[in-house]
């Protein structure tokens, strides 16, 4: 028994050595660091692109964690503004709420050595955007005719079809205020918007969950709904009447950015992630089958989908000042509950 | 061990609560309490906006009706399934637990998603009422109180009927011959013998069914939709898109004690029911 238990240990610490002696191989990772990411399409789609791109150029291993935007700063939040993951990724309402809680490292673009790709004013001190949304109107045209404007969304024969949904997402807010425009309102007068809401209340098909809304579009619940041409990319590769309608007031867009968690320690390699994340081959194998991602990339061509020929047209686009409206928000969220309440 | 040391057995379990129970549940009324989630200052905004508004006191109202009537609607079906049950032969007894047993081995999500496709405009309810011209125009259903209440009798329906067939298995069939013997009617041998010794099950199951449906953040939001406010998707709201975690904590200890005081006062009936 002792015997055996010598030679164990013998061999064990061969193979220790032996494993110690090594070479360390260009395989060996150079790093490994935690990113937040979108549940879903993002999630399937940077494991598939953008980790092997990550480990190929740079040896460095990503682990994703799925989470929301909102969820990420609450998260981070409730952590004591330490995320418990070295990149954020986040539309811009919830990426203004993170720079007012001081949840980023300060940023340094020159850092990324594809920033000469992104448009003017894509990398700044916060962090870099690395998609686009571009939202408007979807419909079924098997049900209806082409919506013109978002003032059409009103009119009883589109109402009847329509999925409403509230200031919860990005899109969601947005596509009310441009609602809000058409009847009157703005950014700061919400008032028309709930006025007009309130008239074709009893009609419309659906008032739902940003979540649910492709599904009911889907089941044929809602047949017009306000949403972003990767959803209606989406649904179209499965087989479901929709198309994109771009309002004549025009489409509104946003930026998907990226950022530096605050305290974080790898910080060498989240600057080589959200590098990666930027480069033509991952942002073109993006924005193709099944991902359809809007590339920021000005070398990558959008999808059919997009209204845009490069992202650079992305400036003719409506945009709006989230330091404007998320003061504001938890106040519409609030109105719209009660608007809505049966 | 002596048995007077056998309590110590209990302390790992309770060491556990007091940590990853007790105590987020005790800073969740702090943060209830505050103005916001740094605890710095002391307020009762957040109470007073869950009781003094009118909004949010239809919110609970509108979630323990849902509790309520999920329950009438699982017992409604349930009984005669678990009166079935006891008096079936062995084969008919495994169909029937297994069919009670099966919603559970799928995903709430789909089982969730499911009954859109069964509700909707054009699901297949609304297809065979419009094939068959009983209807010219789709009912209704999705985002309905009552075609969420349909859908979470089926989803809650083995919460429910799992116990009584439990109580119902013990009953001696003794007993229902001897009330028959006696000159009891079927009906008065029911109400009589099997409804009271089925009543522990009975009640297990109502509150099961009604905390699981007044809490179904899921199926609420899925098939009930934006219009019909219930708490659990006004606290997730409060909590993780507007950030005001003070009236999310109020919200949410509000949805606790209510669903508490409904399960107590169901204990409390089986309790007296027990001492008749």
């Amino acid at each position: 028994m002792i015997e055996m238990s010598r030679r164990h240990a013998l061999s064990a610490t061969l193979g220790l050595l032996g494993a110690a002696a090594l070479p360390a191989g260009p395989a060996r990772a150079a790093g490994s660091m935690t990113a937040a990411v979108y549940p879903g399409g993002w999630d399937e789609a940077l494991r598939a692109v953008l980790a092997p791109a990550l480990k190929q150029n740079h040896g460095v291993d990503v682990a994703f964690e799925p989470l929301f935007a909102v969820d990420q700063i609450a998260k981070a939040r409730a952590a004591r503004g330490v995320a418990p993951f070295d990149v954020f990724v986040l539309d811009p309402g919830p990426r203004v709420s993170g720079m007012d809680l001081k949840l980023f490292e300060p940023f340094d673009p020159s850092r990324l050595s594809n920033r000469g790709k992104l448009p003017a004013g894509y990398a700044d001190a916060v962090g870099a955007g690395v998609a686009a949304q571009v939202v408007g109107i979807a419909y079924n045209p098997k049900k209806m005719e082409k919506p013109k404007g978002w003032a059409d969304l009103f009119r009883p024969e589109y109402a009847k079809q329509l999925g409403l949904t509230g200031f919860g997402t990005t899109f969601g807010t947005i596509s009310l205020i441009e609602m809000a425009k058409s009847v009157g309102g703005s950014e700061e007068n919400m008032e028309p918007l709930f006025e007009a809401l309130r008239k074709i209340l009893p009609d419309v098909a659906a008032v739902a969950q940003p979540a649910a809304m492709p599904g009911l579009f889907q089941q044929g619940q809602i047949g017009l709904m306000y949403t972003n041409t990767y959803t209606v990319t989406l649904l179209k590769s499965r087989g479901v009447d929709i198309e994109f309608a771009v309002p004549e007031s025009g489409a509104a867009a946003f930026g998907t950015t990226m950022h530096i968690a605050r305290g974080s320690k790898n910080i060498d390699a989240a600057y080589q992630y959200i590098d990666t994340m930027i480069s033509t081959p991952v942002q073109s194998a993006l924005s193709q089958a099944p991902y359809f991602f809007v590339p920021v990339n000005t070398e990558v061509k959008p999808g059919a989908d997009v209204p845009m020929k490069s992202i650079d047209d992305l400036r003719t686009f409506v945009t709006h000042d989230w330091t404007k409206i998320n003061p504001q928000r938890p106040r519409w969220i609030d109105r719209f509950n009660r608007e809505m309440a049966k | 061990m002596s048995e007077r040391g056998a309590w110590r057995l209990a302390l790992p379990l309770a060491l556990a609560q007091l940590l990853f129970f007790l105590s987020p549940l005790l800073l969740l009324a702090a943060t209830s309490l505050a103005t916001d989630e740094n605890l710095d200052t002391a307020s009762l905004a957040a109470w007073r906006d869950v009781l003094g508004d009118s909004f949010h006191r239809q919110a609970v109202l509108n979630t323990l009706r849902l509790g309520a009537l999920t329950v009438l609607a699982t017992l409604l079906f349930a009984v005669p399934l678990a009166l079935l049950h006891m008096v079936a032969g062995p084969a008919l007894k495994r169909i029937i637990l297994l069919a009670a047993v099966l919603p559970l081995l799928t995903s709430v999500v789909v089982r969730t998603f499911a009954w859109i496709v069964i509700l909707g405009r054009e699901g297949v309810i609304n297809s065979t009422l419009l094939s068959t011209g009983l209807t010219s125009a789709p009912i209704p259903l999705l985002q309905t109180e009552p075609g969420l209440i349909l859908a979470l009798t089926q989803i809650e329906m083995p919460l429910m009927l799992l116990p009584l067939i439990a109580s119902l298995g013990r009953i001696d069939p003794a007993l229902l011959d001897a009330s028959a013997s006696l000159g009891a009617s079927l009906f008065r041998t029911l109400r009589r013998v099997v409804l009271p010794m089925a009543l522990p099950g009975l009640l297990a199951g109502a509150t099961l069914v009604f905390a699981s449906a007044s809490t179904a953040f899921i199926s609420q939001s899925v098939i009930g939709g934006g219009r019909l406010a219930y708490l659990p998707s006004l606290v997730w709201q409060q909590a993780m898109v507007v950030f005001n975690w003070p009236l999310a904590a109020a919200l949410a200890l509000t949805l606790m004690a209510s669903v508490l005081a409904v399960a107590a006062a169901l204990s409390a009936v089986g309790r007296k029911a027990a001492h008749v």
